[in-house]
C-alpha cells in the first residue's frame, strides 16, 4: 500500500509518498498554483510517480488556501443574522487599538458589513431558555434580501447559541431551503462556547473562506477519484490532527493552520520514536518562522489565537509565527537602526541572488555572501543557480550606509533575523515559564537548518535535530496524523455544590456524540480514543486553564486536585477559594497506521558524501569547511564542526564548536561541545 | 566594526534592547496569568517596565500609555525617599496621586535589581488596577467624591518588602481597608512575580554581556530614540501655541466648567507644555498629578507628529512640563484625583488643539474624550456574591485628513485596553441583561472626514435591585471638531424604568444611583469631532453613511447638506441648493480686540463667558448660558458661554488668549456656532 501526504503551500507544493512494501519515502516539490489549486497537486503527484491511485491507502492533505484568502482579503461576500439588538457586535468588537501611539489607525473593517447583516427577533438567556422565541417567516425575510450567488455564504450567530442551537438550527434549515447548495453555517456548530464576540467572529471567518474551501476539495476530490483514488482525502486541521474532507468543508476555519500543524504533528511522532520528549520547533520558510513548543511529547492546543487580523477561536496548535524568513528583507529604520523583516521579497521578486529583479539583501543574501548557502544551492524544486554577484551588491549597499562591510552587515542580517526567532521562541517558552535549555530544537522548513544552531546558542540550547526531508516535513505530518476533533460544552458549575454524578454524565454526553461521529467517518470502535478535559477556574477570575483528566479522575475532589496542581504549576500559587467549571472539553482521536521510516544504510562512507570544499564565514573569521552530501553521510559518525550539509531542498550549517552525528533512522543530531 | 568606546557593536545592541523588551513581556505575561482580576487580565489595566537606576523608563512593551507614562516619577519618588536605603530582597509599593501615583485604585510595586557587588542595576516595576483600594464605594472611585480620604487607602511610596521580610503590619492595614482582600493580595502576589521573573531574566542578562555593555547598549538606545522625536520637533515652525479646553466638576449639584489650557512652544527641538492659567485643583474628581497630565502632552504629541518606533525615557525628554502648584494638572493634598483618566483625556486634547495649529494635517478631530467608567452592582442570588459590573463602553474618534474616525474605539491614552466585556460573559455571571448594543447613529461630528460614532449599550437588571454608578466627562461639553468639522455627541446616561426615562441632574455623574428589577440603564458614548467643512464631505460618501446608518437621512440634509431621493441616491440639484443655503446662514461677527476683558466666571471653576448684543443672540438661536463655539483661522474651536449684554451688535469682544486660540486679529470675522447641551436642571454655577 502507498501512503501519500500533499502540502499546498503559498509557494510551493509539497509531496511524500511512502510505499510500505519498500518501505521507501519519496520526496518532490512543485510550483503551487495559486489559481487552481489542483494542478499544482496532480503535478506534484506526476512527480512522485502517483498517475494511479488505485493502491493508494490515504491521500492526506495540508492546505492553506483558506489562510491566504483571508490573508489576502479574497474570501466570499459574507451576511451575517443575528439577535436583534446586535448587529454591530464584529464591528464594535472589543474596542481595543491594536496600534499603540498612532492616532490615524484605523479599525478593521469586520468581515461582514453592517450592511449585510440582518437582525433576526429572538433572544435566549445564558442557560439556553428562551426569553424572545424565533419566528420562521421572519427568518425567511431576512433571506429574502441575500443575493442568491456561489461567491454569498451565510453566518448564523444567536447570542447563547452554545447553550441551545434550536434557534440557529431553525434559522439553518430555513436557509437550506432557500439556497439550496450555498454555504451557510451557525456559530453553534463552528465553536459551541461562550464569549459571541470572538465566537460570532471565528463563524464569519468560515463562511468566508467555506465557498472557496468547498469548491477546492470538490475539485480535488473529483480528481483524485478519475486517478483511481477510493478512499476520503484526509484534512489537516489546525489541531494538529486529520479530519475528512466533508466536514473540512463544513468546518474549513479549523484548517487554517494546516501547514504548520503538520510539522508540529510530524515532530511530535519523531520525539515519540527517537526518544526526544521535549521539542521546541523551528519551522523557517520564505516569509515566515512558525515556532512551537512540545513538553513531554503533548502538542499545545489553545484556542486564544488570530489570524490576520481576526480572531480565530477554534481549537489549534499554539505556534508563534514572526516574520522572518529566507525572504526576509534588511532595512535601516530612522536612527539607522539595522532591521530584519517583516516585509519579505516573497517569491516574486524574491531575494537579490534569484535573478528576478529583487535589490535588497535579504537573510538568504546574506548566506550567500558568507558562504553558507552554495551559489549552486540545491534550493527547493531542482539545483537553482543563485547569483554571488548580485547579493554582494545588495548588501554592500546597504552595508555602506552604516559603515559595515559586507561579510559583517551579512552576518548581522542573520543574527538579527535569529534574534527575533529567538525572542518568539522566548514568548513559547521562558514566558510560560518553560526553560528551553530544557529542549532539544527541532528545525525544518527549507531555511530552518540553516539557522538552528546560531538560535540554540543564543538560548543556550545544546542538541539540534534535523529530520529527514526537512523541506517536506510538514507534507509528511498530514500522512501520519490521527482523526482529531475537539468538543467543548460551555456550562457553568461551582464545584463547591456539584455532584461527580452528574459532572460525568456530561462528560458521558458528549463522549457518546464523539464516537457516533468517528464511526459514522469510517473509524473503528477500537480505535477511537477519548480524553477528557476541563476549563476550570477559581472563582472570581475569569480566565479559565484547561486541565486534563486522566480516567483516574473519578470525584469532584480529584478534579479540584487536579486543577490546582495546574494552576499551581503555571502561576506559582494555589487558593483554598471555591473552583468553577466554565466548560466541558474532550478530545476525539480516531488513530490509523503510520508508516515507518526505515533505518538509515550502514554502507556509507564519509569519503562519498564529501563533494566540496569552501570558506564559510563564522563569527568573524572565513573557515575551510568541507561539504557533504546529506543524503549520503554514513549513521553513528560523529563529525566536527565546521561542516555543511546539503541536500534537496535545505542546508544544514554545523559551526564550530558544534558536533554533528547521523541517527539510526537518518535523523541529524547537532550537538554543542 | 564602528565600536564606541567600550566596544559595543549594533548587533549586540540590537540583541541587547530587544532583550530587555523581552523582560517586559514576560512580566507581562506573568501578570495576565496570575492575577485574580479581571479588570487586569481581561481588560489589561496594568503596565510593566524596567528602569534604570536613576529612575530612566528603559524598556516597556505593548503598555497602557496612561500607566506606564506617568511611570517613571513614581520611581523618582521611591528612589528619593528611600536614597541610600535600597538593598536585595527590597519592594516599594505606593499608589499616592501626590507622591509618584496616578488614581488610588493604580497600586505600583518597584523592586530594585542589584549585580553582585551591590551595585543597583535596574528596577522592575508594575502599576495595576486593583478593583478596590477601599473608600466609600465598592470600586472605589465616584463621580462625587469631594477629597482623596473618600476614594480609599492612601500608600506613599513604603518599603513593604524589605531585604525579602514583608511588612506584615503594613499589609494587613492595607488588606483591613480593602474589599475582597483575598483578590487584593492575589493582585499583590502576581505584581511581585512579575518583578521576580524580571529580576532572574536581568541577572541573566548581564551575565552574557556585562553590565558595561548592557548600560551602555541602554545609553544609546535612549539616546537614539531622543534624537528621533527631536528631529520632528526641529522641523516645527518655533512659537508659542495656545489652547483651552474644559472638565466638567459639579459645585454643590450645579455644573461649575473647569478650565484647562495650555501654551505649547516649540523652541528649536523640544517642545515646552505649560498649563499656566489651568484652574486651580477642585473638591472633585476632575484634578490629576503633573506626570498624568504629561503622559496626556506625550501621547498626543506621539501618536500625532511620530508613531511608531520604540517608546522609553528617551522619547519624554524632548518634552517639558509646566503647570501651577495646586491645579488640575498638579494636584496636592486632599483634592480627589479618581478621575485623572479624565484629566488626562483633557491633557490629549489640549495637546492636540494647539499641535492643530502647527501640524494642521496630521491631527483629527478630538477624540471621545472619557474612560466612562460605568458600574453596577450588588448581589448575585444566584451565584451567592457580590457582583460589581465594570464597562467603559469607548466612544468614537476624531476625522483625520485621511480617513474618518473609527467608530467606538479607546481614546490613543488607552492603548490596546478593551472597553466592553462579552455579552454572555456578563449574563453568564451577573444577574443583567443586555439588551442591545449598537452604534450610535448621528452621534458622529460632521465633518469632510466624519468623526466615529459612539455605540448604545443598554443593561437590563435582572434583580430585585443594584446600585449604578458612573464618572464621565464630556457629557455636557462635546468633544470639538477641527477645521470647521462638528463636534461630537455628548455622552449621555439614562435608565428606563418602566414608561419612563430617568436622566441624572448631574449629567456624566452619578453615585450610587439605586435600581430595580427590570430597569435599563442606557449608556450613550461619545462621537468623535469631525474634520475639515462637513459640506466638503462627498456627497456619495454621506449617501454611503446614511446606507451604513452612521447617519440619518435628517442629519445627511441638515448637517452635510446632502439630499437623497426615494432610492437613496444623492439628488445633485437639491443637495447643492441645500449646500450653499446652509453656507449662506452661517453666522459670523466681527472681532473687536480688548485686552482689558475678564472673560471668565465661574464658582470654583472658571469658564469663558461670550458677550453677545440681544439681537445678535436671537439671530443666532442663542440664549443666555447657551454653549457656543467660535471658528477662526486655527483649526480647532474656542467655546464659551453666551451672556446677553451691552454689546455692539455685530461685534464680539476677544481677549489676547482667545485670539491667539482663533488666529484672528482686531477687525477679522469669526463664525459663531450654538451647541446642544442637555438639561442641566440645577443650573451653573457662579
Amino acid at each position: 500500500m502507498l501512503w501519500v501526504g500533499i502540502d499546498v503551500g503559498g509557494t510551493f507544493t509539497d509531496g511524500v509518498v511512502y510505499d510500505d512494501a519498500t518501505q521507501r519515502f519519496t520526496f518532490a516539490k512543485a510550483a503551487s498554483t495559486p489559481g487552481s489549486p489542483t494542478d499544482g497537486v496532480l503535478a506534484v503527484l506526476d512527480m512522485l510517480d502517483c498517475r494511479d491511485l488505485g493502491a493508494v491507502a490515504r491521500v492526506c492533505h495540508g492546505v492553506t488556501i483558506g489562510t491566504n484568502a483571508i490573508l489576502e482579503k479574497k474570501g466570499a461576500e459574507v451576511w451575517m443574522l443575528v439577535t436583534r439588538g446586535f448587529r454591530d457586535v464584529l464591528e464594535i468588537g472589543r474596542t481595543n487599538r491594536p496600534v499603540l501611539y498612532d492616532l490615524r489607525t484605523l479599525k478593521t473593517p469586520p468581515l461582514a458589513p453592517r450592511t449585510h447583516t440582518l437582525e433576526v427577533t429572538e433572544r435566549l438567556l445564558f442557560d439556553g431558555s428562551v426569553r424572545q422565541p424565533i419566528d420562521a417567516a421572519q427568518v425567511d425575510e431576512c433571506l429574502a434580501a441575500i443575493p442568491d450567488r456561489p461567491d454569498v455564504a451565510v453566518a448564523i450567530c444567536f447570542l447563547h447559541s452554545y447553550a441551545n442551537p434550536a434557534h440557529e438550527q431553525l434559522a439553518l434549515a430555513c436557509a437550506e431551503a432557500a439556497r439550496p447548495g450555498g454555504f451557510v453555517c451557525t456559530s453553534s456548530d463552528v465553536l459551541p462556547q461562550f464569549r459571541e464576540v470572538e465566537r460570532f467572529g471565528t463563524t464569519v471567518l468560515n463562511a468566508y473562506i467555506g465557498p472557496l474551501m468547498q469548491r477546492y476539495l470538490d475539485t480535488l476530490s473529483d480528481a483524485l477519484r478519475q486517478r483511481a483514488y477510493r478512499h476520503d482525502v484526509f484534512i489537516m486541521t489546525s489541531n494538529g490532527g486529520v479530519s475528512t474532507a466533508d466536514r473540512a468543508k463544513r468546518l474549513p476555519v479549523a484548517t487554517v493552520l494546516s501547514g504548520p500543524a503538520g510539522g508540529v504533528a510530524a515532530a511530535v511522532r519523531l520525539g515519540e520514536q527517537r526518544g526526544f520528549a521535549n521539542l521546541i520547533t523551528c519551522d523557517m520558510g520564505g516569509t515566515s518562522t512558525d515556532v512551537c513548543l512540545i513538553e513531554q511529547l503533548r502538542i499545545p492546543v489553545t484556542d486564544q489565537q488570530r489570524i490576520g487580523d481576526y480572531a480565530n477561536r477554534t481549537p489549534q496548535i499554539e505556534i508563534n509565527a514572526v516574520g522572518a524568513g529566507g525572504g526576509s528583507i534588511a532595512w535601516l529604520a530612522p536612527g539607522d537602526i539595522l532591521m530584519v523583516g517583516p516585509q519579505s521579497a516573497g517569491a516574486d521578486p524574491g531575494p537579490a541572488c534569484y535573478r528576478k529583479g529583487g535589490t535588497e539583501p535579504t537573510v538568504t543574501d546574506a548566506n550567500l555572501v558568507l558562504n553558507r548557502l552554495s551559489p549552486e544551492s540545491p534550493l527547493a524544486g531542482g539545483r537553482v543557480a543563485l547569483d554571488l554577484g548580485l547579493a554582494t551588491q545588495a548588501v554592500t549597499r546597504l552595508g555602506r550606509s552604516i559603515g559595515l562591510d559586507a561579510p559583517t552587515l551579512a552576518g548581522g542580517i542573520i543574527r538579527i533575523a535569529v534574534a527575533r526567532m529567538v525572542s518568539a521562541i522566548k514568548e513559547i517558552s521562558i514566558a510560560n515559564g518553560y526553560d528551553p535549555r530544557d529542549f532539544s530544537l527541532l528545525a525544518y522548513g527549507g531555511a530552518g537548518p540553516m539557522h538552528a544552531t546560531a538560535i540554540a546558542d543564543e538560548l543556550e540550547m545544546t542538541r539540534v535535530l534535523v529530520p529527514v526531508g526537512p523541506g517536506n516535513f510538514a507534507a509528511f505530518g498530514s500522512m501520519i496524523s490521527d482523526l482529531r476533533r475537539d468538543y467543548a460544552r460551555t456550562r457553568t458549575v461551582n464545584l463547591a455544590t456539584a455532584a461527580w454524578s452528574d459532572l460525568d454524565a456530561v462528560f458521558a454526553e458528549i463522549e457518546a456524540q464523539a464516537r457516533r461521529d468517528l464511526l459514522a467517518e469510517g473509524v473503528p470502535a477500537s480505535r477511537i480514543v477519548l480524553s477528557r478535559t476541563a476549563g476550570m477556574r477559581y472563582l472570581g477570575q475569569s480566565w479559565e486553564l484547561h486541565v486534563e483528566l486522566p480516567a483516574s479522575i473519578d470525584s469532584v475532589a480529584g478534579m479540584q486536585a487536579a486543577f490546582a496542581d495546574v494552576h499551581d504549576r503555571r502561576f506559582g500559587h494555589r487558593s483554598s477559594g471555591s473552583v468553577e467549571i466554565v466548560n466541558f472539553r474532550l478530545v476525539a482521536r480516531g488513530e490509523v497506521d503510520k508508516p515507518e521510516p526505515p533505518p538509515w544504510p550502514t554502507d556509507f562512507t564519509l569519503a562519498e558524501a564529501a563533494f566540496d570544499a569552501r570558506q564559510v564565514w563564522f563569527d568573524g573569521a572565513w573557515l575551510d569547511t568541507p561539504v557533504y552530501d546529506r543524503a549520503r553521510l554514513p549513521a553513528n559518525l560523529r563529525m566536527s564542526g565546521p561542516l555543511v550539509f546539503e541536500e534537496g531542498g535545505a542546508t544544514t550549517i554545523v559551526p564550530p564548536r558544534w558536533s554533528a552525528v547521523v541517527l539510526d533512522h537518518g535523523e541529524l543530531l547537532l550537538e554543542r561541545d | 566594526m564602528p565600536d564606541t568606546a567600550i566596544g559595543i557593536d549594533p548587533i549586540t545592541l540590537e540583541v541587547i534592547c530587544e532583550s530587555l523588551i523581552a523582560v517586559v513581556r514576560e512580566m507581562r505575561a506573568t501578570i495576565i496569568r496570575a492575577s485574580y482580576s479581571s479588570v487586569i487580565y481581561e481588560f489589561d489595566d496594568f503596565s510593566c517596565a524596567l528602569f534604570g537606576p536613576d529612575g530612566e523608563m528603559v524598556a516597556q512593551s505593548w503598555d497602557h500609555p496612561g500607566h506606564v507614562l506617568p511611570l517613571p516619577w513614581g520611581v523618582r519618588c521611591g528612589l528619593q525617599d528611600f536614597a541610600g536605603d535600597l538593598h536585595p530582597g527590597d519592594a516599594i509599593l505606593l499608589n499616592d496621586p501626590y507622591r509618584g501615583g496616578t488614581h488610588l485604585n493604580d497600586v505600583t510595586l518597584l523592586c530594585p535589581v542589584f549585580d553582585d557587588a551591590g551595585k543597583l542595576m535596574f528596577f522592575p516595576a508594575v502599576r495595576a488596577h486593583w478593583v478596590d483600594v477601599g473608600g466609600m464605594v465598592p470600586g472605589s472611585y465616584s463621580g462625587l467624591s469631594s477629597n482623596i480620604y473618600q476614594e480609599g487607602v492612601r500608600i506613599p511610596p513604603i518599603k513593604i518588602i524589605s531585604r525579602g521580610e514583608v511588612n506584615r503590619a503594613a499589609m494587613m492595614l492595607l488588606m483591613a481597608n480593602m474589599r475582597v482582600p483575598e483578590e487584593r493580595e492575589g493582585d499583590f502576589h502576581a505584581s511581585l512575580g512579575a518583578c521576580k521573573v524580571a529580576e532572574q531574566r536581568i541577572h541573566r542578562l548581564v551575565a552574557k554581556y556585562s553590565m558595561e555593555k548592557v548600560r551602555e547598549a541602554v545609553r544609546i538606545n535612549l539616546d537614539r530614540t531622543e534624537r528621533r522625536l527631536r528631529d520632528r520637533i526641529r522641523e516645527l515652525p518655533d512659537g508659542d501655541y495656545l489652547y483651552e479646553d474644559y472638565l466638567e466638576f459639579y459645585n454643590q449639584g450645579r455644573l461649575d466648567p473647569v478650565l484647562a489650557r495650555i501654551k505649547l512652544t516649540v523652541a528649536g527641538d523640544q517642545l515646552i507644555a505649560d498649563f499656566a492659567g489651568t484652574n486651580p485643583q477642585v473638591p472633585g474628581v476632575v484634578n490629576c498629578s503633573l506626570a498624568v497630565a504629561g503622559a496626556g502632552v506625550f501621547v498626543a504629541v506621539k501618536a500625532t507628529l511620530d508613531p511608531g518606533g520604540t517608546v522609553n525615557e528617551g522619547a519624554f525628554r524632548p518634552i517639558t512640563l509646566k503647570a501651577p502648584e495646586a491645579s488640575i494638572f498638579d494636584v496636592r493634598n486632599d483634592a480627589p484625583a479618581g478621575a485623572h483618566g479624565e484629566v488626562r483625556k483633557r491633557a490629549v486634547s489640549l495637546t492636540m488643539g494647539a499641535l492643530a495649529q502647527v501640524i494642521p494635517d496630521l491631527v483629527s478631530g478630538d477624540l471621545c474624550g472619557s474612560s466612562f467608567p460605568n458600574a453596577i452592582g450588588g448581589w448575585n442570588r444566584r451565584r451567592n456574591r457580590q457582583y460589581v459590573y465594570y464597562e467603559s463602553p469607548a466612544g468614537g474618534n476624531g476625522g483625520f485628513a485621511g480617513g474618518d474616525g473609527p467608530n467606538a474605539f479607546v481614546n490613543i491614552d488607552f492603548g490596546n485596553l478593551p472597553s466592553i466585556h462579552n455579552v454572555e460573559s456578563i449574563e453568564n455571571e451577573m444577574p443583567l441583561l443586555v439588551e442591545g448594543c449598537a452604534l450610535r447613529i448621528d452621534g458622529g461630528g460632521e465633518g469632510r472626514q466624519r468623526g466615529g460614532v459612539g455605540m448604545v449599550r443598554q443593561i437590563r437588571v435582572m434583580d430585585t435591585e443594584a446600585s449604578y454608578s458612573v464618572l464621565s466627562d464630556r457629557a455636557v461639553i462635546p468633544p470639538w471638531g477641527v477645521h470647521g468639522g462638528a463636534g461630537g455627541a455628548p455622552y449621555h446616561l439614562s435608565v428606563v424604568r418602566d414608561a419612563d426615562t430617568v436622566t441624572f441632574d448631574t449629567p456624566g455623574k452619578v453615585t450610587g444611583y439605586p435600581v430595580y428589577l427590570d430597569d435599563v440603564v442606557v449608556m450613550r458614548s461619545s462621537g468623535g469631532g469631525g474634520y475639515g467643512d462637513p459640506l466638503d464631505r462627498d456627497a456619495d460618501l454621506v449617501r454611503l453613511d446614511v446606507v451604513h446608518g452612521y447617519v440619518s437621512a435628517e442629519r445627511a440634509a441638515a448637517g452635510y447638506g446632502v439630499v437623497l431621493d426615494a432610492r437613496d441616491a444623492v439628488d445633485a440639484a437639491a443637495t447643492a441648493a441645500r449646500r450653499a443655503a446652509i453656507r449662506q446662514a452661517r453666522f459670523h461677527l466681527r472681532v473687536v480686540a480688548d485686552d482689558a476683558l475678564d472673560a471668565y466666571i465661574g464658582a470654583k471653576g472658571r469658564r469663558r463667558v461670550v458677550d453677545l448684543s440681544g439681537p445678535d443672540a436671537a439671530a443666532l438661536g442663542a440664549k443666555a448660558g447657551d454653549l457656543v463655539e467660535l471658528l477662526g483661522a486655527n483649526p480647532a474651536p474656542l467655546r464659551g458661554w453666551v451672556r446677553i449684554s451691552e454689546a455692539t451688535e455685530g461685534e464680539v469682544r476677544l481677549d489676547e488668549f482667545a485670539r491667539s486660540v482663533l488666529r484672528c486679529a482686531d477687525g477679522d470675522a469669526v463664525q459663531l456656532r450654538l451647541l446642544a447641551m442637555p438639561p442641566l436642571p440645577n443650573g451653573m454655577a457662579g
